[in-house]
């Protein structure tokens, strides 16, 4: 643990502190002392909007892959003839690699791509998809779509769970379909959600492989999210200092996210998963 | 906090981190080995391993020393190589660099710097391409780059459609190259193809522009991008899809190797900005046997001539340079190998199996008779290095992102509004280059 968690992450609070560049790199013990100056100039330029953009990108990514997640999990739950190729078919996104992901989309999403050849056949003029504002759409929807199958995959663990006692006690009651999976199934799903959203949205914002092959660096200012502010800094502009601020800042965001989840888990030790 | 104290302190804290990260710090001779950092090449896999096969050969046998080649993928990969070497004072003893990169490599001051002597272990500094040299260091005094391959920028044409549009030879100033493009544009055929989304390719057409009119962007620690000449370099670059239309529209999402993929249709008069490793790709298209390399322009838009302090900039300074690391322990074997690679026959070996042109003068001599090869050889002896300084990885950077951020409004048609993102452009390469030490 020290040689894994701690030392990088000592490493990188000193290296936030001097003013460690390419002039400098070769004898980064002597590298000018800054103190906070490295913060202060990473807020100063892109960091804020890099963090708006992450954030809200995460955020809405998995806002919006829980209900496919779910809907999918439920359709699955049951048994009939084809549910374990459904089941496969539905994992494809989230098995392949990001950057073929990226790789796949980018192609498809081209001025001349399949996706505007199509909506041109229905009158629509698809636009700009990698390029200005819409970027940032792109990114979202691209991520949904190779990110929710973990949703999938925790809330088909989480109805697992669910006792068919359940589900036979609802029966004899008469419940219909609706009220059985409000009532009845959802708050089973809640906690292993809960975790799943925490985890995904970690995920979301540390995502650099995905917008940096679909939109290339520099990016839009639209994507400009915080792993490729710091990706840029470090290795295009080879300002280490500056850019190990920045993944300090980075790393404190995320940490956010990361407490809830811990609290979280603690209270599940004693609160015995979804039968609250 | 002391200097002394910081040393300890993160001198404990990396103990354990870098022990055991040690390097191969061999001398020079028998049962030596030279570790050789050098980019892969994707085109052409198994003829440049027989390469390396061949030279490892070479120098055994001249040396007694073995060679490792150890292969990047791309410039990035390099970089990381570069500053952990460098850090840790430890790994390849000879490194093939970009040019555009040699300045961030001598900026880090790790590698050697080359004085009478060592460069009479090479061979003399006679024995390259004049041109080829601009790059080495910042002046001659201070020349850590010795060449090795050339990749001059040179425009491709379409020879049967410059003939029925009438057009007797390719154009030779970027307003002839516009008239040309939109006489050739029509039915379904464009007279140009540019790769707006190339993350490479706009700096160039930007920087080469400007120093044809007089103005290489940076004056000694002043950058220069709010001048009227760089703007008016980017309303020409911008103008050829937006008021020319002399661009298919798609081209706002291509890279370079879609550009050429799209000239190698056969239905694109000119394609502004490739090299010889585009030959393959424009052999396995329609425009087989149908194209033919050229100069791009060297005078600049707006004029018939090039203007006094204008210079004749056919290509950036393209190509590998070879750096000895300072902290190799074979330097004088790092030297021989350095020779070897950059002697004639090496050199004609590996444009062979690799298309890279020769930075040896006498193995360049040799291509010139090749008609399809006159105009390369010409672009890389009137290549014009970029501005040798530890800012320009950042002033490239800032000139590519005006591009990245303006393509929805060349989507829009019309004039492309640069003055905002030239004035951040401005501030950016200002800022790399106060700090530059």
């Amino acid at each position: 643990m020290t040689l894994i968690i701690i030392v990088p992450l000592l490493l990188a609070l000193y290296l936030s502190l001097i003013d460690l560049d390419q002039y400098t790199l070769r004898r980064w013990l002597d590298a000018p002392f800054l103190g906070l100056k490295n913060f202060g100039e990473a807020f100063g330029s892109g960091l804020p909007h890099a963090i708006w953009i992450s954030v809200s990108f995460a955020v809405l990514a998995t806002v919006a892959t829980v209900p496919f997640g779910i809907a999918a999990a439920l359709a699955t739950q049951n048994a009939y003839r084809g549910r374990g190729l459904v089941r496969a078919v539905f994992l494809v996104p989230y098995v392949l690699p990001s950057f073929v992901v990226a790789t796949v989309w980018r192609t498809m999403l081209q001025p001349d791509g399949i996706v505007n050849t199509v909506l041109a056949k229905a009158g629509i003029d698809g636009g700009l998809w990698l390029s200005g504002p819409k970027s940032y759409w792109t990114l979202i929807l691209v991520e949904i779509w190779a990110a929710w199958p973990f949703i999938y995959l925790m809330a088909l663990a989480g109805l697992q769970s669910v006792d068919s006692e359940v589900y036979e006690a609802s029966a004899i009651d008469g419940a219909d379909w609706w009220p059985k999976l409000v009532r009845v199934v959802l708050p089973y799903l809640r906690g292993p959600v809960l975790l799943a959203c925490l985890l995904a949205t970690l995920n979301h914002i540390n995502n650099f492989t995905l917008p940096y092959v679909l939109f290339g660096a520099p990016a839009p200012d639209d994507v400009t999210v915080m792993p490729m502010i710091v990706y840029v800094t470090s290795f295009q502009s080879l300002r280490f200092g500056l850019s190990a601020a920045m993944a300090i800042v980075s790393l404190l965001i995320v940490a956010v996210p990361l407490f809830v989840y811990l609290r979280a888990l603690r209270l599940d030790v004693h609160d015995e998963g979804g039968r609250r | 906090m002391s200097r002394r104290t910081r040393h300890a302190a993160v001198a404990l804290v990396l103990v354990a981190g870098l022990a055991g990260c040690g390097g191969d710090d061999g001398g020079g001779g028998d049962g030596k080995t030279l570790d050789v950092l050098i980019g892969a090449n994707t085109q052409y896999p198994r003829e440049f391993k027989a390469w390396q096969q061949s030279i490892a050969a070479q120098f055994k046998a001249q040396t007694g020393a073995s060679v490792t080649f150890e292969e990047f993928a791309s410039a990035n990969d390099e970089l990381t190589k570069i500053q952990t070497s460098v850090v840790s004072g430890t790994g390849p003893d000879v490194y093939a660099v970009g040019t555009t990169l040699t300045p961030t490599a001598y900026s880090t001051g790790a590698f050697v710097k080359l004085d009478d002597e060592t460069w009479g272990k090479v061979g003399g500094k006679d024995k390259f391409v004049p041109a080829t040299l601009g790059i080495s260091g910042p002046d001659e005094q201070n020349q850590v780059g010795v060449p090795f391959v050339s990749r001059p920028f040179v425009m491709v044409y379409n020879t049967e459609l410059l003939q029925a549009a009438g057009i007797s030879k390719p154009a030779t100033s970027w307003d002839e190259l516009r008239d040309h493009a939109k006489k050739l544009t029509k039915d379904g055929q464009y007279g140009l193809a540019v790769a707006y989304k190339d993350n490479y390719d706009p700096w160039k057409f930007v920087w080469g522009m400007s120093a044809q009119a007089g103005n290489p962007l940076v004056d000694g620690r002043t950058a220069k991008l709010r001048d009227p000449i760089v703007k008016q370099a980017y309303d020409t670059y911008f103008g050829w899809l937006t008021t020319d239309k002399v661009v298919d529209p798609a081209a706002i999402g291509w890279t370079n190797s879609q550009a050429i993929a799209a000239f190698a249709e056969g239905k694109t008069g000119y394609m502004a900005l490739t090299s010889t490793t585009s030959a393959k790709a424009l052999d396995s298209g329609a425009t087989k046997g149908k194209w033919k390399f050229a100069l791009l322009p060297t005078v600049p838009p707006g004029a018939t001539a090039r203007p006094a302090g204008g210079v004749e900039a056919a290509s950036i300074l393209s190509g590998d340079n070879l750096l000895v690391a300072d902290y190799s322990d074979d330097q004088d074997l790092a030297f021989q190998f350095v020779k070897l690679v950059t002697d004639q026959p090496a050199q004609l070996d590996f444009y062979q199996a690799a298309g890279n042109l020769p930075a040896n003068a006498a193995a360049l001599r040799t291509l010139q008779s090749d008609p399809m090869l006159a105009p390369v050889a010409q672009a890389a002896q009137k290549s014009v290095a970029t501005p040798f300084t530890g800012a320009w990885a950042d002033i490239q950077l800032a000139l590519t992102n005006v591009v990245v951020q303006s393509i929805p409004d060349l989507a829009q048609g019309g004039a492309v509004p640069v003055d905002a993102r030239l004035a951040d452009a401005q501030k950016a390469a200002q800022s790399a280059l106060d700090r530059a030490k």
